[in-house]
């Protein structure tokens, strides 16, 4: 029985993929004269300003109250209920967009595209999580963000990954947000919402590709907690640095711990530090000596990373439209005469010449020269400080959530049997 | 309800959403698979009765049949596809309690798990960590490093001249000899600046290139050609250089506004009187092939004008004498040209910009941002794209030349800047980026303590740069808006001006507004200085002038036409045409005194051309000789 509910649950997402996928086709214009002339295409008007201002007072509202349910009222049912409602709101009504993790995007790029000002409502998204996670840890991603919640939602039986592969798989986000932030900067593309895997379900339609990403990470979530957030999400990056210094975070137990040990398996993302046994720590030799070389190498690390930077932005900028353009039309300079080529075709009727759209590509190469060599050496001290990090030993003696890597969604909570 | 009810209940509920999940599921593929087989829009029995109707264009009864199988295939895919919509929503739905249930199920069935005795080794768990940190860094910087060396940069293998290659020449070509663009380059490139600025025309510039075009030259060009190839032998100084070529300009009218484009003409017994209509001292009227909003350029017995559409740019040589049309050159086949034509504006056009000469060459530039340099007969010297300007009206900036170097004002969306080209390769001499927005305005001329300067204006500067070094010389911060008009220049004093900004006087030696004023100002239409006095036209129509000091309103006079045209001093009088063909010519003095009123009858939006006791007017689709 419990096998067959797996397999309906599993069978039924599949399927759901499929029939999304489904409503890509559209129907092409009639191929003879009827009379009927076709309405010119409308574009949708943006958003109005007022309800942009709603949505930031919303998103303000459900930092409050998340964090209120959090560090004050320690309610995990309560903040199950805000996820639902946020997941309902930030995900199904407003598509998952704005959202924080893509407003990474809008903030890099008008730090690097004088034309571009950042709208008020994308500022707001991106830096109010970031406050309050300073202050009370990661509420928002406990009882806020739309991709959280419909990932909390769908736990039912996580499994413990072992503390290495946590380790070694959270370098991923790094890669992404490095990338992300790159490909903004030099105004190639917003790839965190591009390559969202939940916008195809929110809207109820997207690339095939991107819904079976998205049910995919669903029906892994429902064995490995928050896939996405843990493993991918560029935003949890930031607001892991940030939720390190929180003075407030949510801690497991309301007073003292009694070393019960009944949370120790109750965090679906293995967020829970255990006591240090500092016995083990003494003769394991991961002392100072190592530190002292992870510390030393981590130079090298960047001085790697710079020189792969540099050496791959040639390969990273095609994913620019211009340099991409360019390039096709220099390797392949037949396309000129394929009318089904929309990007070329509309090139060639812009009137710009094979020069500009050349030289404006070499620009464009010259931006990912420096901020490939930037992310390079970025990702070079992650990984050095990350490998130093292993051999830091801090001094613990309860069970604890970690700082960074805990999502405060109070599930832990409900273990402690200590009451205040 | 217990507790042994609830896990029941909740079981249930999830084996029936479950079930429901799958049902709806299941018939959403069929419905997929079956619309994936039935493509509405490759129906076998649409495209028969299409071809059907190819060979029976007229069958009404076919053509409603075929609608109807449309309509019936478009109802078919539509209701399919709310099928679909309405299917996934179901199926969203039942997911969503499928997963509650589940949820609600495994949450009573869920008991406190006896804590591990033995938790994860930390320290194994720590060295395994440094492994898979140190196996993932090195995994991603060698995946990167790999792509870096499996990737080709296509950009280095641009190759410019082929890509100019790729456009076939024309058979209507055939006459014209087209001078290699590279090999000029070459050449330019084995000579010293100061030996470009003096040299000689190449024997292939000089050497008259037999057409038929060229037959119909008479002799009096060739020997004025002479003159100026005379002229122009190795001169001691710039200055000198400076003085020679003024002297040499200053008998023909060699660009927008004549020369120096301070509107201004040194000829003599213009004529004031006429009727288009009527042919009253019309001396000849010749039709113009192709349409351009620039005006005439004239040296020795040639006027040059320039006119484009989609398909092509043209240049036209016309005979002075009897305004025969002598050649028709082509600005194609130029490396960099862009394959299509930029979107203009119906009032501005491919080809707004006025050509200029300089006696050994005369030169055009289009809104392609193609610039191209042909002799006197018509043999293209060089010719290079200087980029498509961003402009959303249409390129209007004109030409103008001054000893061996061609001007050009290059302000457009992406910023502005000023390029002189050596006038016998197209070489760049010197290029100045220029702190100003896009602009409609043309260069001037000033010569200030014997050295010339080139005056240009745009929001927000009017500003004059060297014209040997294209140094900023002064700039004033004083305009804004779309800048159209040029600056008018007299006595020391420029005059900028921009409907819906204002009319500044500048002192150009300090820099120092001398006044300001904003009550009437032009909008396409350049103002003129002359005698102390300054005359403006604005686009509805008001023509006024000014004291060219003190900014004084000495009179007025509302024609009630549209003027884009230029106001012109010929002969010691103001002529203005306005936009109906209506020329209306003033005494220069403080008071209003009109002179005549003449018709052209076709209408002209351009600046006319003076020289040698004759007007030669651009309309619409005639060039006019008016003379007594």
């Amino acid at each position: 029985m419990k096998k067959l509910k797996y397999i309906l649950y599993t069978f039924a997402f599949l399927l759901l993929t499929v029939s999304v996928y489904a409503q890509q086709q559209r129907f092409p214009k009639p191929e003879f004269d009827s009379g009927y002339t076709q309405p010119s295409t409308i574009t949708p008007e943006p958003r109005a300003l007022q309800l942009e201002y709603f949505d930031v007072l919303i998103l303000a509202i459900f930092l409050a109250v998340a964090s209120y349910l959090i560090i004050k009222k320690r309610s995990r049912r309560g903040i199950l209920w805000l996820s639902v409602l946020a997941l309902l709101y930030f995900g199904f009504y407003r598509n998952g967009c704005i959202c924080s993790i893509g407003a990474i995007q809008n903030v890099t790029l008008s730090f690097f595209d004088a034309t571009y000002a950042v709208s008020i409502t994308a500022l707001l998204f991106f830096v109010l999580p970031l406050i309050v996670t300073l202050f009370y840890g990661r509420t928002f991603c406990a009882g806020v963000c739309p991709l959280g919640a419909i990932q909390d939602l769908v736990i039912i039986k996580p499994l413990s990954l072992p503390k290495w592969l946590n380790k070694t798989l959270g370098l991923i986000p790094y890669v992404y947000l490095s990338l992300a932030v790159l490909f903004a900067a030099t105004g190639t593309d917003f790839i965190i919402c591009r390559y969202d895997p939940f916008i195809g379900i929110f809207r109820m339609d997207a690339k095939a590709l991107m819904i079976i990403l998205g049910v995919a990470m669903l029906l892994m979530g429902m064995f490995i907690g928050r896939p996405y957030c843990r493993f991918l999400c560029p935003y949890g990056v930031l607001l892991s640095w940030m939720s390190r210094f929180s003075k407030r975070h949510l801690t497991i137990t309301p007073s003292e711990c009694i070393q019960c040990k009944l949370c120790s398996k109750s965090c679906p993302f293995d967020a829970i530090d255990y006591p240090t046994n500092e016995k083990e720590v003494v003769k394991s030799g991961l002392g100072p000596k190592r530190f002292i070389t992870y510390a030393l190498i981590i130079p090298l690390w960047i001085a790697a990373g710079v020189f792969v930077g540099v050496k791959s932005h040639t390969f990273l900028s095609k994913a620019n439209p211009d340099v991409y353009l360019a390039e096709l039309l220099i390797s392949q300079p037949e396309v000129k005469n394929d009318p089904d080529n929309i990007d070329v075709q509309t090139f060639l009727a812009s009137g710009k010449s094979m020069e500009t759209l050349v030289e404006e590509a070499e620009v464009i190469q010259d931006k990912f020269y420096t901020g490939s060599m930037i992310a390079g050496g970025f990702l070079g001290l992650v990984i050095g400080m990350t490998l130093l990090n292993t051999v830091v030993f801090r001094k613990r003696q309860d069970y604890e959530p970690h700082k960074g890597n805990c999502y405060s969604c109070g599930r832990c909570m409900d273990y402690c049997p200590v009451e205040k | 309800m217990e507790l042994k009810d609830k896990i029941k209940l909740s079981q249930n509920v999830a084996v029936f959403s479950g079930i429901f999940c799958v049902t709806v599921a299941l018939l959403l593929l069929l419905n997929f698979w079956q619309m994936s087989k039935s493509d509405p829009t490759e129906s076998k029995v649409i495209e028969a009765l299409v071809e059907r109707l190819k060979q029976e264009p007229n069958n009404e009864e076919l053509k409603a049949e075929i609608r109807n199988f449309d309509l019936l295939a478009r109802k078919a895919y539509f209701n399919s596809q709310w099928q679909v919509k309405t299917g996934a929503y179901l199926l969203l739905f039942g997911a969503i309690v499928l997963a509650l249930a589940l949820r609600y199920y495994y949450s009573l069935k869920s008991k406190i798990e006896v804590p591990d005795t033995q938790h994860e080794n930390e320290i194994a768990s720590r060295i395994l960590a440094q492994k898979g940190i140190i196996i993932v860094g090195a995994l991603v910087l060698v995946l990167g490093l790999g792509a870096s060396f499996a990737t080709v940069n296509h950009l280095n293998y641009y190759d410019a001249e082929n890509s100019v290659a790729q456009a076939v020449p024309t058979p209507e070509e055939e006459g014209i000899e087209v001078i290699e663009v590279g090999e000029n380059v070459e050449e330019a490139d084995t000579k010293s600046e100061q030996e470009q600025a003096l040299q000689e025309p190449t024997p292939e510039q000089s050497q008259p290139v037999e057409t038929s075009a060229e037959k119909e030259v008479d002799s009096g060009v060739n020997e004025n050609e002479e003159k100026v190839v005379k002229k122009t032998e190795p001169k001691p100084s710039t200055a000198a250089t400076s003085n020679n070529f003024f002297a040499e300009i200053r008998k023909n009218y060699n660009s927008f506004r004549g020369p120096l484009a301070q509107g201004i003409s040194y000829s003599k017994n213009i004529p004031t009187e006429w009727d288009g209509t009527a042919g009253t001292n019309v001396v000849w009227k010749s039709p113009i092939p192709k349409h351009g909003f620039n005006s005439p350029v004239i040296w020795g017995d040639k006027i040059f004008i320039a006119g484009a559409d989609a398909s092509s740019r043209e240049i036209y040589c016309y005979s002075r004498a009897d305004g025969k049309l002598l050649w028709t050159a082509k600005a194609d086949n130029i490396q960099g040209s862009p394959s299509s034509m930029p979107r203009v504006t119906p009032d501005t056009g491919l080809s707004a910009s006025t050509l200029t000469t300089d006696g050994k060459r005369v030169y055009a530039i289009f809104a392609t941002g193609d610039v191209v340099a042909f002799d006197m007969n018509g043999n293209r010297v060089w010719a290079k794209n200087l980029g498509v300007p961003e402009n959303h009206y249409g390129h209007s900036s004109s030409l103008i030349t001054w000893t061996n170097k061609l001007f050009v004002q290059f302000d457009t969306n992406r910023g502005g800047k000023v390029i002189a080209l050596e006038a016998a390769t197209g070489n760049t001499a010197w290029e100045t980026v220029r702190q100003s927005k896009i602009s409609w305005a043309s260069p001037v001329l000033a010569e200030v303590d014997g050295k010339y300067q080139l005056v240009l204006t745009a929001d927000p500067i009017v500003a004059g740069y060297d014209v040997e070094t294209g140094k900023e010389l002064w700039s004033v911060d004083c305009m804004m808006g779309e800048v159209g008009p040029s600056v008018a220049y007299s006595d020391g004093i420029v005059v900028a001006a921009n409907e819906y900004a204002r009319m500044v006087a500048i002192d150009i030696k300090t820099g120092e507004t001398l006044w300001e004023d904003d009550m009437y100002l032009p909008e396409a239409s350049s103002p003129v200085a002359y005698n102390g006095l300054l005359f403006i036209a604005t686009s509805y129509g008001v023509i006024v002038c000014y004291d060219l000091k003190t900014g004084e309103e000495y009179w007025e006079d509302d024609t009630g036409s549209a003027i884009y045209s230029s106001p012109t001093i010929a002969d010691g009088k103001m002529y203005l045409m306005d936009n109906d063909g209506v020329m209306r010519i003033y005494e220069c003095s403080k008071e209003m005194k009109k002179i005549s009123e003449n018709e052209l009858g076709e209408t002209a939006g351009t600046t006319p051309a003076y020289m040698d006791g004759y007007i030669y007017i651009r309309g619409e689709n005639n060039l006019y000789c008016i003379g007594k």
